[in-house]
């Protein structure tokens, strides 16, 4: 695999799982709990987590990257969408009581090694700084719903009521923000 | 050959976390099909990881890496374990009800899962009708084995149904093989048996 340098001025995060995983590294994990605690405490108080509640997910987030660093694959995600995905579990446990399918299935380490296409073999810090980039650029009312999908705790309905459009019109605003998005990985995948 | 996919609104809320529980198994259920589903979901979750990065940091008490310093050493929650080996992943870890008779040649088999959706397994016979749903709120399908065919085509083995309106047709299943399905719905009540069904099992 060609290892793509990360984005300069910005460290290695996934680099500083990876010396999590293979030797228990706390300074590495002081580092990305500096960087992404505060982060994942934002995230939880957008979604309408009460404030004690956002800095204990925040925290249990932060031990299951911990926990997890052994699973953690950098060909298949970077390390702020891998985050992201546990925080987004932990939320979905604590605040509804339900689970995210992917919390059952296999852990990758008991599956047989699934071969990775080549074309999927990126640098995954590359596919998150191109989306962030297109992000950036979507059309105002694009970036809105997608903005309110993740941020806020809310079915799409509700984003309707709230923004007052109709639903068709939500539904195909993400649509054509996802094509946009999946665009941008477009010569990346 | 994957057919029907879930619409981009239905992934990018699996993605977000704000699916609910047993409508999210039966989008899990198609992921395990569909590469190209797959392919969204890992553009949209790096979506998450994106506006994750982006947002304005909110500190954390100043105590609070040390306090977890302490925990550190604690094992791991071991992994939930597979209660139903003869179902794919994800459905082989969720704990499923009995199987209910709820017609001729149809049963049923809820999950017990709380939350905002409600669904279960049906396994229905070949030239069986599915029961009619009246359409409140979301409600998905997706094939496991066999297949069944309505107004929108035909689905077999990892096809998702997510019908926007009212189905006037019931489906029906298709070919020799009888049709196991992973059905979930929110808000909307089964019609006829299954509908009673549903009543007596308590969801």
């Amino acid at each position: 695999m060609t290892k793509t340098a990360p984005p300069e001025g910005s460290p290695d995060y996934a680099a500083l799982i990876q010396s999590i995983a293979q030797r228990q590294d706390r300074q590495a994990f002081a580092d990305l709990f500096a960087h992404f605690a505060p982060r994942v405490k934002a995230w939880m108080l957008r979604g309408g987590v009460n404030p004690t509640a956002a800095e204990e997910l925040a925290q249990e987030t932060m031990l299951s990257v911990w926990r997890k660093a052994h699973l953690f694959d950098p060909e298949r995600a970077g390390a702020s969408t891998w985050i992201f995905t546990i925080a987004r579990n932990l939320r979905i446990d604590t605040v509804r009581r339900e689970r995210h399918p992917s919390d059952l299935m296999p852990d990758p380490s008991e599956e047989p090694d699934a071969p990775v296409q080549a074309d999927r073999m990126i640098a995954m810090s590359q596919q998150e700084t191109r989306i962030r980039s297109a992000l950036s650029l979507l059309p105002p009312e694009q970036s809105e719903v997608i903005r309110k999908a993740f941020f806020e705790d809310k079915v799409h309905a509700e984003i309707e009521k709230e923004l007052g459009i109709p639903l068709g019109t939500v539904k195909s605003r993400l649509r054509l923000a996802i094509t946009r998005l999946r665009a941008a990985l477009g010569d990346l995948a | 050959m994957i057919v029907h996919h879930p619409s981009e609104a239905t992934l990018a809320a699996y993605a977000a976390g704000t699916l609910p529980e047993a409508l999210a198994l039966v989008a899990a259920s198609h992921l395990g099909h569909c590469a190209t589903c797959r392919d969204t979901l890992s553009t949209l979750e790096a979506t998450g990881g994106a506006l994750l990065e982006d947002l304005p940091p909110v500190p954390l008490s100043i105590d609070a890496l040390d306090r977890l310093l302490g925990r550190m050493d604690q094992p791991a929650p071991p992994p939930l374990p597979i209660l139903n080996p003869e179902l794919p992943a994800p459905l082989n870890r969720v704990a499923l009800g009995r199987w209910w008779p709820v017609g001729l040649g149809i049963r049923y088999r809820p999950l017990k899962s709380s939350g905002a959706a409600w669904g279960g397994l049906v396994l229905a016979q070949p030239g069986r009708s599915f029961p009619r749903h009246g359409h409140k709120g979301r409600e998905m399908t997706c094939v496991l084995s066999g297949a069944f065919a309505d107004q929108d085509g035909k689905f077999a083995a990892g096809d998702l149904s997510e019908p926007a309106a009212d189905h006037d047709e019931p489906p029906v299943v298709i070919g020799a093989q009888p049709c196991l399905c992973i059905i979930a719905s929110e808000g909307m009540h089964l019609r006829g048996l299954l509908g009673w069904a549903q009543r007596m099992i308590g969801r």
